[in-house]
């Protein structure tokens, strides 16, 4: 499924709502960016995770997959 | 030879044997980064006389009796994303003009008692988010980047402006400028080498380590890093040794002088008695999803503040990404996270095959400084820092050690890198390959700086 842009008034708007005015001449910048990003890490979505942790953190001496304990908070 | 061109084993020989002393080899460079810096840039501060303090000081040592460690009286050159007591930590960036770090980071303090003296900070590409260094010139040309984000360490031991230095490696930052400047460099484990006092980029992903003209100058440098010696890099016999030929992606959008350089290398190391085994490199589609969205929303966390009071100062390569980083929702974040427990999975079993991992660094060699992208023979085109990452992410998402050095020349004259990754602190046996090959190849001159005396001497 194709899911179309952000507009750049969406990005003002997606960005205000994270705290970050965004001028109104980096609107159309930032939507361009954000949409390249999100289509290099929308492809982690064709992945079938069933209970795998996130790796937030992990110290290398540990055993594969039990990473999420050393999760920093 | 001058001092400044010696190896840092060389010159700790020549230094435990009182054949030079500290001052004579701190001045020495100090007179190269003179010599240099107008053409390279690769330093943000000189601390000139720092590095003859700390260098007096080894020689007082040395004279009372004290024994010489493998670092005692050495320069290097610290990234300026690493904090030194009373210095600027600028990241290459005006956002930290007025910035002084109050105390040592850990990594600065261990080099400091070491002996280790500080000739100053090298540029980074701005807060170490890209792989060019504008400010700074590649070593062997002075129209091609340097390379990043440590391109100022990698350029400046290239030039013998410093005998090693330290970098930062979040996707490549280590390994892309030493490969693209002819030095080794070593991204060491994940959390191997503490990260306390170093500015970061990436969390989960940053990593800190040495960069220095030849694999045997890297070991002692760790071993102060670490706290722990990095193990005998002597034997020149590999028999035994399981090294992985990668099967996909490791070769493909690669330049056909860089391949050709890393498969000859690889047959030195079959020839030095290692055993070559085939491997299927796992989850490579999902490389740069996992390395982007890791990577992109803890930068901009990181720069929450700054981004909001002075946004200005970033500049605009910098900027665009911290903005954009903030409409990642976290839903990717996670799926980035749990990807990333997979992919090490799947490289940690990969790596019970082999010991080793033999790639190319970077698919080419570096870039004419004003040109945004590479095209590939199929009609791929891609932005050189894309093409810089590519094959250094998956190192810094699984946290495996790896391990930069020159293997070769394009028919530019251009450096060639070839990487080794091996199983998470096996440092060692990196080191040992590494070293092996190194021993096959002639001792590597420093690059042919433009406008300084010795780029008439033919290469």
């Amino acid at each position: 499924m194709t899911v179309a842009g952000l507009t750049p008034p969406e990005a003002a708007r997606w960005a205000a709502r994270t705290g970050l005015p965004l001028p109104a001449d980096r609107h159309a910048e930032v939507a361009a960016t954000a949409d390249h990003i999100h289509s290099v890490v929308s492809v982690l979505r064709e992945l079938d995770f069933g209970d795998t942790p996130p790796a937030a953190a992990y110290r290398a001496d540990d055993s594969a997959g039990k990473e999420a304990g050393d999760a920093a908070v | 030879m001058q001092p400044y061109e010696l190896s840092l084993t060389a010159a700790a020989q020549e230094i435990r044997a009182r054949r030079m002393s500290p001052v004579e080899l701190v001045d020495s460079v100090l007179d190269r980064i003179e010599q240099t810096e107008p053409h390279l840039r690769a330093y943000v501060t000189v601390t000139a006389e720092h590095a003859r303090r700390s260098a007096r000081r080894a020689e007082r040592e040395l004279a009372a009796g004290h024994a010489a460690g493998p670092l005692h009286g050495i320069p290097m050159g610290l990234k300026d994303m690493i904090d030194v007591a009373g210095v600027a930590t600028t990241a290459s960036s005006r956002v930290r003009e007025s910035h002084r770090a109050r105390t040592d980071s850990t990594v600065a303090a261990r080099l400091t008692a070491a002996g280790a003296a500080l000739l100053g900070k090298t540029h980074t590409h701005e807060f170490a988010y890209g792989l060019t260094t504008p400010q700074t010139r590649n070593a062997w040309d002075p129209g091609r980047v340097a390379g990043g984000s440590s391109g100022g360490s990698a350029v400046a031991v290239a030039a013998g402006a410093a005998t090693f230095a330290l970098g930062t490696d979040t996707g490549g930052s280590i390994r892309v400028p030493a490969a693209l400047n002819g030095v080794v460099g070593l991204k060491p484990t994940y959390d191997l080498v503490p990260r306390h006092g170093v500015t970061s980029l990436s969390w989960s992903l940053d990593h800190v380590g040495p960069l220095a003209r030849t694999v045997q100058d890297i070991a002692p440098v760790l071993a102060v890093l670490t706290g722990h010696a990095a193990g005998e890099t002597g034997d020149a016999d590999l028999t035994g040794l399981r090294v992985g030929v990668p099967a996909n992606y490791y070769f493909d959008h690669v330049d056909p002088d860089v391949e050709a350089a890393v498969r000859q290398a690889i047959a030195r190391l079959e020839a030095l008695g290692a055993h070559l085994v085939d491997v299927e490199i796992p989850m490579t589609r999902y490389i740069q999803a996992v390395q982007w969205g890791l990577m992109v929303p803890e930068a901009t966390a990181y720069h929450e503040r700054t981004l909001r009071s002075v946004p200005e100062r970033y500049a605009a390569d910098v900027r665009i990404l911290l903005e954009a980083g903030e409409l990642l929702p976290a839903g990717d974040y996670l799926r980035a996270q749990r990807a990333r427990t997979l992919m090490r999975r799947s490289w940690l079993e990969m790596l019970e095959q082999v010991d080793v991992i033999a790639a190319p660094t970077v698919p080419t060699t570096a870039a004419q400084a004003d040109r945004p992208t590479l095209s590939w023979p199929d009609g791929t085109v891609e932005s050189v820092s894309d093409a810089y990452v590519r094959l250094c992410a998956p190192a810094d998402i699984t946290g495996v050690p790896a391990l930069s050095l020159p293997v070769g020349h394009d028919r530019a004259g251009m450096p060639i890198g070839m990487q080794l990754m091996g199983r998470p602190l096996d440092e060692a046996v990196l080191l040992r390959a590494g070293r092996a090959l190194e021993r096959t190849q002639p001792p590597r001159l420093l690059a042919p700086v433009p406008g300084s005396a010795d780029a008439m001497i033919s290469h």
